[in-house]
């Protein structure tokens, strides 16, 4: 482990008002994740977990909160009603107020409904965790709830922008979606920052899923290429719910994700679709669990990864199916494309079965193009790059055709074919 | 058109070709027979110039210019096509969205003007009903799931859509009800013209009922033992690749 003594310089600069204003309950759980922080300290590759993860980059660098809230980056327009937040604070300015919709920016959400929040505030987090889920909690002074009624359904698509703009900041965001019985939601998180400037940004989301609820989420890092983020996707689900999460990571220096999904109650679904685009030295870390806990569950799971030049990437998937979690159906793939000798993919399947009644697949490779494919679009004219762009493409927007928000869809192959078919992607 | 000369070729480390002759004119149509393993394949992968098929010794003239000096996708921007015996399925990439790669590719190595997205349909649409395709198939990926016949009429369509000067058709016949035979031979017979060539590599004489050659060669141990017209074809199908291998022997 780093010790919490090796990054106390951007711990000691948290501003003391985090925890003056919280009710005794959050001040409780803020100083017990710090007491956490102060014995478990950052993981070290001696983890098996963080094995090839290397956080030595971050001692020896200082981090410090910002108080700028006020937007100086360009983030582009959108369709969707949307949360604005700078360096882990709301910008009220360029959000949309949305809370007759059930959701709002989480500090005014613990001045309104401070009970509700206790309930569920921290009640996904796994029981093994890393340090940087300890600092989340300690720290976390604002991010997005969505907070819906029994049966509400949430028909437009709400789009959370999460900026780093400040050089050297650190941000911890945390978020809630409370989607109780035969409620449906759709959530895109972008994540985006000031390019080629460094910073952190700590982030957990937390899922509750009731009986028959349905969410669908989108997580798209597009951080500057000096980045460090690291993220937690933390679901609980009940009978018969479905939830989607799509993690989709194109750009960031050091990314780690760790999503998790319990499945509490029969016939729940979750699916986890997964994409990496690395290059330069890039390194994405994505770490899934599913736990079927109960009967008549299922999973799927479809993560790629596209390495060039130096990226490497780490894909970690554990099923962990009980004893009583018969007729589980569990799917698993990850498949990784290599298109330099210098990239490495690590992947690791990790099943746990104790049931004996359970269907369950996985499948992970680790390739390069298909020399028979790239020849068939040369033969047809089209030059070497523009051939390698095109395969390349395919087999990463496989994932985007598990989209099914059209404008989400349209928008992410926009993205992924401009990071791969620079030149030709107008003759698409 | 084109000219070989003793050509000896290896595929990955083994001689296959071993001194092969032919010419092509413009206008003419080619049939190559020959037994299995003759080389018949290698031949076509060589011209399209696949990666791994290597020329070790003659020559290979397209048009005056030593075609081996040149990458696969310029072979392709020059007028080449080649039909592929198995068309290879790439999922992601749609049908139509390859060949408006592959258009406008070949125009800009041409020095032309892109083709406009509302040319390109029209164009396209036209041709798909050439071979009988179905408009939604331009909008799947490209050979995913496509029967063997639906995948043989798909090389046609690429073909009447990037009018090549010189095409070659590997084993189309190859996996082909008689029903899927005549689209294929129709959609190929459409597209003869005085300033195109066609090499049809073909096992059987059956698709040279359809597709009349004016030329047929019999392959055998890579080299050509034996030209001569239609008629050598059905001697072929009557009596079999037997006596071509004395052939093969005495030369």
């Amino acid at each position: 482990m780093i010790a919490a003594d090796q990054v106390q310089s951007w711990l000691d600069n948290q501003p003391v008002s985090l925890t003056d204003s919280a009710p005794s309950w959050l001040f409780d759980i803020r100083e017990n994740a710090l007491a956490e922080f102060e014995e478990i300290g950052l993981p070290s590759i001696r983890d098996e977990q963080w094995r090839y993860t290397n956080l030595k980059a971050l001692k020896n660098r200082s981090f410090s909160p910002s108080t700028q809230t006020t937007l100086s980056i360009d983030i582009g327009t959108t369709n969707f009603p949307r949360l604005v937040f700078v360096d882990g604070l709301v910008d009220q300015d360029r959000s949309t107020a949305l809370t007759e919709l059930g959701v709002y920016n989480l500090a005014a959400y613990l001045q309104e409904s401070p009970e509700k929040l206790e309930q569920h505030f921290g009640k996904t987090l796994p029981n093994r965790r890393h340090g940087f889920t300890a600092l989340n909690s300690a720290y976390a002074q604002d991010g997005f709830v969505v907070e819906l009624d029994k049966g509400q359904q949430l028909a437009q698509t709400i789009e959370v922008v999460f900026v780093s703009q400040t050089p050297e900041s650190v941000s911890h965001t945390r978020n809630l979606i409370i989607a109780p019985a035969n409620s449906q939601c759709t959530i895109i998180e972008r994540h985006i920052g000031q390019s080629g400037e460094i910073y952190l940004s700590n982030h957990i989301t937390e899922i509750i899923a009731g009986d028959n609820a349905h969410v669908d989420h989108y997580k798209i890092q597009q951080g500057s290429d000096q980045s460090f983020h690291f993220g937690g996707v933390f679901i609980k689900q009940g009978r018969h719910s479905n939830v989607k999460n799509h993690n989709i990571n194109l750009s960031g220096l050091l990314t780690r994700n760790d999503i998790n999904s319990d499945l509490l109650g029969e016939g729940a679904h979750v699916e986890m679709n997964g994409l990496v685009l690395g290059k330069g030295h890039q390194h994405v870390d994505n770490h899934t669990e599913v736990n079927h806990a109960v009967p008549l569950c299922t999973s799927d799971e479809y993560y790629k990864t596209v390495l060039d030049e130096h990226a490497r990437s780490v894909f970690r998937g554990r099923i962990i199916v009980a004893e009583d979690a018969q007729q589980t159906l569990a799917d698993q793939q990850n498949n990784n494309l290599l298109l330099s000798k210098k990239a490495e993919a690590d992947t690791k399947p990790q099943l746990e079965i104790y049931a004996d009644d359970v269907k369950c697949s996985h499948g992970a490779t680790v390739g390069q193009l298909d020399e028979t494919s790239l020849f068939y679009l040369k033969s047809r004219g089209i030059d070497n790059e523009s051939a390698r762009g095109l395969l390349t493409f395919a087999f990463a927007n496989e994932v985007v055709d598990r989209i099914q928000i059209d404008a989400i869809k349209q928008e992410l192959t926009k993205i992924i074919a401009g990071e791969l078919l620079s030149g030709i992607e107008e003759m698409l | 058109m084109l000219v070989i000369k003793d050509l000896h070729a290896e595929v990955f480390g083994t001689p296959i070709l071993k001194g092969l002759n032919l010419e092509v004119k413009a206008g003419e149509m080619h049939a190559i027979m020959g037994p299995n393993g003759a080389g018949k394949s290698t031949l076509s992968n060589v011209i399209a110039g696949r990666d791994g098929y290597e020329v070790t010794s003659g020559t290979i003239e397209y048009f005056g210019k030593d075609l081996t000096e040149l990458e696969a996708d310029e072979r392709a921007c020059e007028g080449i096509f080649l039909a592929f015996q198995y068309p290879v399925e790439i999922p992601g990439v749609s049908n139509m969205a390859m060949l408006k790669a592959a258009v406008n590719s070949i125009r800009k190595y041409n020095d032309e003007d892109e083709m406009s997205a509302g040319d390109f349909l029209k164009v396209i649409r036209e041709k798909a009903d050439l071979v009988e395709m179905k408009q939604e198939f331009l909008k799947r990926s490209v050979n995913e799931g496509f029967s063997g016949g639906e995948k043989k009429r798909n090389e046609i369509l690429q073909m009447a859509m990037l009018e090549p000067k010189l095409a070659l058709l590997d084993e189309t016949d190859s996996g082909l009800d008689i029903d899927a035979l005549k689209i294929v031979s129709d959609g190929v017979n459409a597209l003869r013209s005085p300033d195109r060539a066609m090499v049809v590599v073909t096992h059987y004489q059956r698709l040279l009922d359809h597709i009349v050659p004016d030329f047929v060669h019999v392959l055998a141990d890579g080299k050509i033992v034996k030209s001569g017209d239609k008629d050598l074809a059905l001697k072929l199908e009557a009596e079999g690749y037997g006596w071509i291998e004395g052939l093969a022997e005495a030369s």
